[in-house]
């Protein structure tokens, strides 16, 4: 029963005439049927727009064709030495937000269910608060006169003001902050399918605890792991406002570089070639990393590797892998021997379980820092966000409900993003299901196809939109809106749907087919509900990408509607004020109002 | 909460109950300015609004016809060219710097303005463009901590000179005006500062890179690097460093040596609604309704009859007052759309290397 593969599970053909020696490939190809929507999608609302804003790159500004544009960006060390510093930020800050998430995931995944629910709402607290905001917040804290340095001084640490911002430090603080509850989120579901009875196999087979983490339960959090890690990678290539407000002289990213040959310079021909560029470079990492850790492992199990005709290259970084992790378990099981032989057996567990509830506070503080700052300082009473507000309003609280603008930015904000969230949840999770559980050639490449929209940036996507938009009459709608939030958000979807997938247990829908469950049923009652967490993981990150977006809103309706981002942009033109942190603190506060009543009603409604 | 508040801007509750039908109805509720008598004004958003309100809409309003103000993007130059090469036009008045301009009209992607009038005749020969009217100034100038800074600075020189002037500097990650300032401390004479020499500007900011601790990206962030004390001296546009004197902090703006550039309107090329959207360009010369702008905007007016209109000391705070205006000097767009593009990569690559 175990070695039963995906290929055994088709149902049995019902007496289907042969007609054609066509049909045999038409049933074959069936299974990826579900890709089809979203690549209808993407095809329409993506690669056409955007390839026709691409092929600017291979003319001049007069219209003729040349490489000049291309010869150009390969001449000039410049763009060479911006992508390869957009490369580095983008790799630390996936190090970091990777690293840093799996405790917190780990902690979550092993936690009750009910107060994992709870937990997992402190773990969201970023989400809610504009990524505007949180850069401003960062901007304050961080500063010399700073909170942060104000208690270094005070615990006597450092005798000087620390340097921890307009520089690397500064840019990788902002920039993992803001990824690390999308690495938390995408590892979560995978480690809550994880089969605990095989660590407990292992155990029963004398391993040691070390041994089992480094052996048995590592290589099944895999597909967790590199989904994070590659959707933390791509969105980091496309941040751009943190580094730019974080990072000192040498923090400039290639998107920076494109949005300056849009909007200052007005050359599209360059703007593309360096987009294209982007794509590229992009692309060739992904291969790179498809070779090295394997989408494999995310696309359904490591089977795909041994089936395949696995180069030397591959086969070696496998060994090397394979001795990494298990030279980490010796080297853990002998630091583990020693506490084990100097502690009582009881007091090594729980500080086993302590060290996982400290790692896991720490983390969540991290993330709540911004926060803690953010709603004391919606009382100001003065003018001026400041460090220590001193003195208690509630002045910028009235000023929000007073101007129907913020109730307005909110309430179109909230029909987006639900929409658009709607939209990417059910295209992508179609195909999700396509990919992860059928085995075809050019894989990898359609699912860097379907990673695309997160690489380009997002005003060249904005500007080859708005020239579609314009002939299908969608300019300044809440449709077209919802499309290109769509389009963005889509990627996070299919692959937190596909991590999610990839430990899925199919013996369930077979032992479901057995016991003479439709196809539908078997989704509905038996699939559907198991991989739920996975499902709401990637409808919150589709509706918090809509949710937060700026560019592309800004771009598409022409401010002929507010949204809220763009409600906070144009109040932070002249000055950070106290209104913006006022409006977080609502924000935050009925988003985890909602998060936390869903949860009551949930629990409530499963006792019954 | 009066349930209107929430159609205002384009859903309606009934759009989003309606589900599918509402968001495939949405295109038909909230098709942008399509009335006969009705334009699309695109403004910079926020204290824009508040100052532009009742100095150029409302009175607009009065005369019968139909005005909406949306928000643009900071630099919305794309957008406009997006909009006239599609023929999709979401606006029908722009506000645009006058190096935007430079580039746009280059470009041919804007609508040929004529005007006369007495209102017209009186505003600042750089504020009438052949397709661009200027309705603001403003000052790119430097500002710093009277607390932090022991000796009082008083020009560019005193910016490079960090052993007379010690405390922390700021630059903006751009090469606009920062060229201009690094000639201007070089003792450049300000009359003959286009065209600039570019290898003594960079020779002369080769001298201050290593004491600038934070090179800026957006004139926010100016406000709050003054205001927390972050930095103690740096250039940025006088509403920005305004603003942070408005908040109690203490600071003051050097006007001497400082630059100056215009905000305006335009029309992207080929709008139906031109006509009325000329129209509303043209009474925006007049100088009792530019000194409104004044209370919430700390811009300087183009037209100098506005001062008859200024309380003296906000007067004394924008760029356009007499006494500041004859220490500022035009920033040159026409140089600068010429080199824009070459003084961009070299800025770069200048602080890439390090």
């Amino acid at each position: 029963m175990t070695a039963m593969s995906a290929r055994d599970y088709e149902p049995a053909p019902v007496a289907e005439p042969a007609i054609s020696a066509l049909q045999p490939r038409l049933r074959r190809a069936r299974p990826l049927l579900p890709l089809l929507p979203l690549f209808a999608f993407l095809a329409l609302f993506f690669f056409f727009p955007v390839g026709q804003i691409l092929s600017l790159s291979l003319f001049d500004q007069s219209g003729a064709i040349t490489s000049a544009n291309f010869a150009k960006a390969f001449s000039d060390p410049l763009y060479f030495d911006v992508l390869l510093i957009t490369f580095k930020i983008a790799g630390w800050t996936t190090v970091i937000s990777v690293v840093g998430g799996f405790p917190v995931a780990y902690y979550l995944a092993n936690a009750a269910p009910h107060s994992r629910n709870a937990l997992v709402i402190w773990v969201l607290l970023p989400f809610w608060t504009s990524f505007l905001v949180r850069t401003f917040a960062w901007m304050i804290l961080l500063g010399r006169n700073g909170a942060v340095n104000q208690l270094l001084l005070a615990l006597g640490i450092v005798d000087a003001p620390a340097s921890l911002i307009f520089n690397l430090t500064g840019t990788l603080i902002g920039m993992s902050h803001a990824m690390l509850p999308l690495a938390v989120m995408t590892m979560l579901p995978v480690m809550q399918t994880i089969d605990g009875n095989l660590s407990r196999a292992a155990e029963t087979l004398g391993a040691g605890r070390a041994q089992i983490f480094w052996r048995i339960y590592i290589p099944q959090c895999m597909p967790g792991i590199s989904a994070a890690a590659m959707m933390v990678f791509i969105s980091s290539l496309g941040f751009f406002i943190t580094p730019a407000l974080l990072g000192g002289a040498r923090e400039t990213m290639l998107t920076q570089v494109i949005i300056t040959q849009i909007q200052e310079l007005l050359n599209w021909p360059a703007a593309s070639t360096l987009s294209v560029l982007l794509l590229a470079a992009s692309i060739l990492v992904f291969v790179a990393y498809d070779r090295v850790v394997g989408l494999s492992s995310l696309a359904g199990g490591s089977a795909d590797r041994s089936a395949r005709t696995v180069s030397a290259w591959s086969r070696i970084l496998d060994v090397i892998g394979r001795a990494v992790v298990n030279g980490l378990g010796s080297l853990c099981a002998g630091i583990g021997a020693v506490f084990a032989w100097l502690l009582p057996a009881r007091a090594f567990r729980g500080l086993g379980r302590g060290s996982s509830l400290a790692l896991f506070l720490i983390v969540v503080a991290f993330l709540l820092i911004p926060t803690l700052f953010v709603i004391p300082a919606s009382f100001t009473p003065g003018n001026a966000v400041q460090a220590n507000p001193g003195g208690f309003s509630l002045r910028w609280y009235e000023a929000v409900f007073a101007s129907s603008d913020w109730t307005s930015a909110a309430w179109n904000s909230l029909v987006v993003g639900l929409a658009s969230g709607a939209v990417a949840l059910v295209l992508g999770t179609m195909a999700a299901f396509a990919m992860a559980w059928n085995r075809f050639p050019g894989k990898t490449a359609a699912l860097a196809v379907i990673l695309s929209p997160l690489i380009v940036p997002r005003i060249v996507i904005a500007v080859a939109l708005f020239f579609l938009y314009s002939k299908l009459e969608l300019v300044g709608t809440v449709t077209g809106l919802v499309i290109a939030h769509a389009v963005l958000a889509v990627p996070y979807v299919v692959i937190t749907v596909m991590a999610v997938l990839a430990t899925y247990d199919r013996r369930l829908d077979q032992a479901a087919a057995v016991m003479g469950a439709s196809r539908w049923q078997t989704l509905r009652r038996i699939t559907l509900p198991i991989i739920k967490p996975g499902l709401l993981s990637a409808f919150l990150f589709a509706f918090v990408t809509s949710f937060d977006e700026l560019t592309v809103a800004l771009f598409l309706t022409g401010g002929s509607f507010n949204t809220l981002p763009r409600q906070m942009w144009s109040d932070l033109l002249l000055q950070i004020n106290p209104t913006l942190a006022a409006v977080a603190t609502l924000l935050l506060v009925l988003m985890t109002g909602l998060l936390f009543l869903n949860e009551r009603f949930r629990r409530s409604a499963g006792r019954h | 909460m009066p349930d209107h508040s929430f159609v205002r801007n384009g859903i309606s509750r009934r759009g989003l109950l309606g589900g599918g039908a509402g968001l495939i109805a949405a295109p038909f509720i909230i098709r942008p300015a399509s009335a006969a008598e009705r334009i699309t004004v695109a403004d910079p958003g926020g204290v824009y609004v508040t100052g532009f309100t009742p100095a150029f809409y409302a009175p607009f309003r009065k005369t019968g016809a139909e005005l909406v103000n949306v928000s643009r993007d900071s630099e919305p130059t794309s957008q406009v060219k997006a909009q006239v090469d599609a023929k999709s036009y979401v606006w029908d008045v722009v506000s645009i710097t006058l190096s935007s301009r430079k580039l746009l009209s280059d470009a041919g992607l804007l609508e040929p303005l004529q005007f006369s009038g007495a209102d017209y005749d009186e505003l600042l020969p750089l504020a009438k463009q052949p397709d661009w009217l200027g309705t603001n100034v403003y000052g790119s100038v430097l500002g710093y901590r009277t607390d932090n800074m022991k000796a009082r600075p008083s020009n560019w020189a005193d910016f490079y000179d960090v052993a007379r002037f010690p405390g922390r500097r700021a630059l903006p990650k751009s090469p606009i005006h920062t060229l201009e300032g690094a000639l201007l401390a070089d003792g450049v004479d300000p009359k003959k500062l286009y065209p600039l020499d570019v290898d003594r500007a960079f020779k002369k900011l080769d001298t201050i890179k290593p004491h600038i601790a934070v090179w800026w990206t957006s004139f926010t962030q100016t406000t709050q690097l003054l205001q927390s004390g972050e930095v103690d001296f740096l250039p940025s546009s006088n509403a920005r460093i305004q603003a942070a004197i408005d908040n109690g902090a203490p600071v003051e703006i050097i006007w001497d040596g400082g630059l100056y550039g215009m905000e305006g309107w335009a029309i992207p090329k080929g709008c139906p609604r031109a006509e009325l959207a000329k129209k509303f360009i043209a009474s925006c010369a007049n100088g009792e309704r530019q000194a409104l702008y004044t209370k919430a905007l700390a811009y300087g007016p183009t037209n100098q009859t506005a001062f008859k209109f200024i309380d003296p000391a906000r007067a004394k705070q924008l760029p356009t007052e007499p006494a500041n205006f004859s220490k500022l000097i035009p920033s040159n767009d026409e140089w600068w759309g010429a080199n824009k593009d070459k003084m961009f990569e070299r800025f770069n690559a200048w602080l890439l290397r390090s």
